[in-house]
């Protein structure tokens, strides 16, 4: 439906809307930038020392937002970050000497070692099939590595004392305190525009649906260990100059419960906002610091029952609570254009077959849910594969575009054998994939949702929002056919599951594919969206050269669309022809025993 | 060589009593219970609180155990069962718990460090050597404890009320069960298994606020490497438990206090099925 | 005779999404009605909605004249209501007996429960403590059916039991169904997409498209099959 808000307000396109958002962020920005200067003027001794570890923090704050409340990575290791940037400048300068080439050496090195360290966490637990809780055992399991080395460097490291009274920049503390401001707004405000740009939408699609962003091409692996190696330098920086003010640092610094305060600020702020973590951490590490003094277990209590209540009932935080009892009157929508891309052209080679499945067996155990599965499909061929539930149609969809999942055999598309190459590699090879139930980013608009799908051919922006996304013609007509183009603001959650099926359809044909396979198109469509499919696809087929292989039950609209029918029974190939030969065939008949209407002639 | 060997098996034995708690919870809830180590230091300051009333020492057991299913109880009610649907969040909220455990301990008997009177005393002699009574009798408890749960799970119809629930909590509702009762009784259960492990735990060491924090963190690794199979816990335990005291006794006891978190995490991303049938 | 299962205007689904629009069914006890359709016309959204695990938007459920709206799935079994879902209907790591085992009330002995269905199908008394996933697809259905009547339903609700199956099985269950009803007076409902089993069953038939009713009869009727083929094929 429509969002009858359009109606009443005009549409803003992104690029305004960004604009205006980047204009505000750097107008707080210079104001907060004001306040940092004249803070030391204001404030007495101890807010001062205080403000500058609670900006510090607020800012390593800003990167568990991004990396938990936006990506959806859960990482308690920022404290080992933070640590080793604390120990690089501590340990340098207290083994060799206060100068500027060890200085930098260790400004260097900190963040080096650990970009290195979430480097390797990240490729343990970024892999294809491990849990999303690992990397949260993970992080934790760093922050003990690290807590136990320096404890177990004797004199070298300090040990449990800590290291102390080490020559450090000849900085006021009110130099300190402008220092850290600095750095927190800096970091807040490249933030706050790294998640609003166009690539600060991918973070939440993965969090949203990594395996849709996988079929869409986007290595996520790769994204994930980035903004990790990312926040880890940042983290490790924010060490530094602690060290830097602070002259005695001890391995709590880098110990998993800091880690946790961080995960918990964030919740209390409100993850997914930034701005609301930031906020938390400063006033909540402030706050604590004054009454450490008289009551410092009850406040901890009193912090921890928050967290719960929290968690329980404001799962958004508190941030957001209080952010709606300013929100007043309707923020005016926002949504993209759509561009026509020029035809490419029918480059469909013909040469090599679009598919080519070889012996594929697909075994769970002792249950062969595919067994020696041979065909091969060409450029300009419909072919349609049937069967009774539970033949196996599914898996060999599967099997065809994720190297991974085969038992045995090989596979190719467009002749590129995919081996063991994980979705986004075999949709690099012109592969598109369209699920059985819906397989989109709900939290996403539908113009979002379509840029997302075209990010490989056209880069995002990691600081703008670009105000066209680019279809190619299969993509245009089924947007524009199916309503979508009209709702191109909508948030996908509130679409039809028809709408939601034309959106993946969609968003796959954004991809550009030369070959296409689809798990029953039609599911839940109406009869006249049938129609439209079927044309969208006989089209694809006949002008562009596409080889589609598609799963379906209804068997009119194979009866019409297809060029060929695969019928697939209890994991094997029983029949494979035209839909003629297939459809007049004694044996497919007995195998829809219950169905005799179906394959009437 | 026969002291490794004991040390072996009894601090598998311990890191079993520890665990299995965890695992009961992780099986039938799906969560990571992260205030299973604030149960534990229920446990251990339930014993303390029994020496200090100059109870027999054995009295500490009980009181842990019912000190431990009377507050699983309030807690799964409370706060586990809202976030039914969001599992995440529900091993944050029981981390929240765990902190608010602490303070409240901390608040109650200070942060030091307290000794605990031990119901056995003394060492008895093997293979030329004399070895730790308690701790023997840890590896009594761990292998009776297992008996008992493996037993209830096998062989009663209440254990394949739960070996369902852990498999298919829909089709188990079904079929008639009361998945709802069924998690509160294994939290409950699991709770009451930390403190009592807590309180068995302490005259080995000592008490202190912080005292479970270790402790959940290598229960929670052994936990995730075996599944929802106590027989693979046990083999986890042996397996790593014996790693540690091989390390410790070899190398460094510093690397020994980590090699059940690393190793685990890498048997995690090898195999993440862990040690659970194949 | 009593009426079983009564479901009247009844609207459910899933989120925002409705799938069940005002659907309305009965089954009298010794009766079946089968429930015919294609994929994702909402057989097993009724299913699910009938056992408590989908709220009712609108509309009501009674069972036994009974009211169900908003009990918890569990209280089901305890009214000899028996639910064979089509998916992960059985615990594969739990042996045969194990699976029966937990078909039956608390309190009720295994073995006179066991060698009365063993008649039906023998091979449940012979690889009784055999894991069910180890099972052929064959044996598990049958296995599913077995837990189904073991208790004896006053009521069953069966979903596509015989998806995937081959056609000698498939006669069998038709016998087992068609003898369950006429010997113990038990009301089945029985969704399925095989028709011409269906019809072999039931008393009654109702085909749902796209979440409504759109067409119901006898089964018995001449015309019957082919205005099912009319109205599936839309």
């Amino acid at each position: 439906m429509p969002d009858s808000a359009a109606l009443a307000c005009p549409v803003r396109l992104p690029s305004q809307r960004g604009r205006t958002e980047r204009r505000l962020i750097l107008v707080f920005s210079v104001i907060a930038l004001a306040l940092a200067a004249a803070g030391p003027l204001l404030l007495d001794t101890y807010s001062i020392s205080i403000l500058i570890r609670s900006f510090l923090y607020g800012a390593i704050a800003v990167t568990v937002d991004i990396l938990w409340g936006f990506t959806g990575i859960l990482s308690f290791g920022q404290a080992a970050f933070f640590g080793i940037g604390a120990y690089a400048l501590g340990l340098s300068v207290t083994q060799y000497d206060f100068t500027a080439p060890i200085v930098t050496a260790a400004l260097i090195g900190g963040p080096l070692v650990a970009a290195a360290a979430a480097g390797l966490v990240a490729w343990l637990g970024f892999g294809p099939k491990v849990t999303p809780l690992y990397i949260s055992v993970i992080t934790l399991v760093l922050s003990v590595i690290f807590v136990q080395m320096i404890y177990s460097g004797g004199d070298f490291t300090g040990s449990s004392s800590g290291l102390s009274n080490f020559d450090t920049f000849d900085i006021s503390m009110e130099g300190w305190f402008r220092v850290a401001g600095v750095f927190l707004v800096a970091v807040t405000a490249a933030g706050w525009i790294f998640v609003r740009s166009d690539f600060g939408r991918l973070l939440v699609a993965i969090r949203e649906n990594e395996q849709r962003c996988r079929y869409c091409g986007i290595n996520t692996a790769r994204v994930k260990t980035l903004l990790l190696i990312g926040s880890a330098i940042i983290t490790a920086l924010a060490g530094f100059a602690y060290a830097g003010y602070n002259d005695v640092i001890a391995p709590d610094l880098g110990n998993f419960q800091f880690g946790t305060q961080l995960v918990i600020w964030v919740a209390l702020g409100g993850r997914g906002t930034l701005i609301g973590p930031a906020v938390a951490a400063v006033l909540i590490d402030f706050i604590s610091a004054w009454l450490s003094g008289s009551l410092p277990f009850i406040w901890q209590l009193i912090i921890g029952l928050v967290f719960i209540v929290v968690i329980v009932l404001l799962p958004q935080g508190l941030g957001p609570a209080v952010a709606n009892l300013f929100r007043r009157g309707r923020t005016r929508p926002v949504a993209a254009r759509l561009a026509p891309l020029p035809d490419a052209d029918a480059a469909g080679s013909g040469a090599l077959p679009a598919i080519q499945v070889e012996s594929v067996s697909r075994n769970y155990g002792s249950l062969h849910v595919l067994q020696d599965v041979t065909f091969t499909a060409g450029a300009g061929e419909l072919v349609s594969l049937v069967g009774p539930n539970g033949a196996g149609k599914t898996t060999l969809i599967r099997c065809l575009s994720d190297g991974q999942e085969r038992s045995s055999g090989r596979v190719a598309i467009e002749g590129n054998p995919i081996g063991r190459l994980a979705p986004e590699a075999c949709v690099r090879f012109g592969l598109g994939r369209k699920f059985q139930t819906p397989n989109v980013f709900d939290a996403l608009t539908v113009a979002e949702s379509l840029r997302i799908a075209r990010s490989r051919q056209e880069r995002l922006s990691f600081v703008r929002t670009a105000d066209e996304v680019r279809l190619p013609a299969a993509a245009m007509r089924v947007v524009q056919a199916t309503g979508l183009s009209s709702q191109l603001g909508t948030t996908v959650k509130h679409l039809s599951h028809g709408a939601k099926q034309a959106l993946e359809l969609a968003m796959v044909l954004a991809m550009e594919p030369r070959v296409l396979l689809l798990d029953e198109p039609t599911a839940g469509l109406t009869k006249s969206e049938r129609s439209l499919i079927g044309e969208v696809l006989v089209e694809l087929v006949r002008a562009h050269g596409l080889c589609i292989l598609l799963i379906e039950h209804d068997l009119e609209f194979v009866r019409e669309i297809s060029s060929r029918i695969i019928v697939l029974h209890q994991g094997s190939i029983v029949m494979d022809g035209t839909v003629e030969e297939v459809t007049n065939s004694e044996l497919v008949h007995t195998i829809y025993a219950g169905e005799p209407h179906a394959v009437a002639a | 060589m026969a002291i490794l060997l004991l040390d072996i098996i009894t601090t598998a034995s311990i890191l079993f009593v520890v665990a299995a708690g965890l695992l009961i919870v992780f099986g039938v809830l799906k969560i990571i219970n992260f205030a299973h180590g604030g149960f534990l230091t229920i446990g251990g300051y339930a014993a303390l609180v029994t020496t200090q009333l100059h109870w027999n020492p054995w009295m500490a057991l009980p009181v842990a155990l019912l000190a431990g299913l009377v507050l699983g109880a309030f807690v799964e009610r409370l706060v586990v069962r809202p976030l039914y649907a969001r599992p995440l969040d529900a091993i944050l909220a029981t981390w929240g718990l765990s902190i608010v455990m602490v303070q409240m301990i901390t608040i109650a008997f200070g942060r030091g460090t307290n000794f605990v009177e031990s119901p056995v005393q003394g060492a008895i002699p093997i293979a030329g050597d004399t070895y730790s009574l308690y701790r023997l009798i840890m590896l009594g408890v761990a292998i009776i404890l297992g008996a008992i749960m493996i037993g209830i799970l096998q062989g009663t119809r209440l254990g394949l009320t739960a070996r369902a629930v852990i498999m298919n909590e829909n089709l188990s509702r079904s079929l008639g069960i009361n998945s709802g009762l069924v998690r509160f009784a294994t939290f409950s259960i699991g709770s009451g298994l930390a403190a009592l492990a807590g309180a068995l735990i302490t005259p080995l060491l000592s008490v202190d606020p912080l005292m479970g924090v270790p402790w959940l963190l290598n229960a929670f690794m052994l936990v995730m490497v075996s599944g929802t199979s106590l027989i693979s816990l046990g083999a986890a335990c042996l397996v790593l438990g014996g790693a540690q005291v091989a390390i410790s006794t070899y190398s460094s006891p510093v690397l020994g206090a980590l090699s059940i978190m690393v190793l685990a995490a890498v048997l995690l991303r090898i195999r993440p099925a862990g040690f659970a049938r194949a | 005779m009593s009426e079983a299962l009564a479901v009247e205007t009844l609207t459910s689904g899933y989120g925002e999404a409705m799938v069940l629009r005002d659907v309305t069914l009965r089954v009298m006890a010794g009766e079946v009605l089968t429930v015919l359709g294609k994929n994702g016309m909402g057989k097993t959204t009724l299913l699910k909605t009938i056992m408590g695990f989908l709220p009712v938007r609108r509309g009501q459920i009674s069972i036994f004249s009974q009211s169900t709206v908003g009990q918890p799935p569990h209280h089901l079994a305890g009214r000899a209501v028996a639910y064979s879902p089509q998916d992960q209907a059985i615990f594969q790591e739990l042996t045969v007996e194990e699976n029966l085992q937990l078909g039956l009330p608390r309190v009720t002995r295994l073995a006179p429960e066991l060698k009365r269905v063993a008649a039906i199908f023998p091979f449940l008394a012979e690889r009784r403590r055999q894991l069910a996933g180890t099972l052929s697809g064959g044996e598990q259905k049958m296995l599913i059916m077995a837990r189904a009547l073991i208790a004896r339903p006053k009521l069953m609700l069966v979903d596509e039991i015989t998806e995937g199956l081959q056609p000698s099985i498939i006669l069998r269950l038709a016998n087992v169904l068609r003898q369950e009803k006429s010997a113990n007076g038990t009301a089945i409902l029985l969704i399925e997409q095989n028709v011409s089993f269906a019809l072999s069953v039931a008393d009654r038939y109702a085909v749902l498209s796209r979440g409504e009713v759109v067409d119901q009869g006898d089964a018995h009727q001449p015309g019957a099959d082919t205005s099912i083929a009319e109205h599936l094929s839309v």
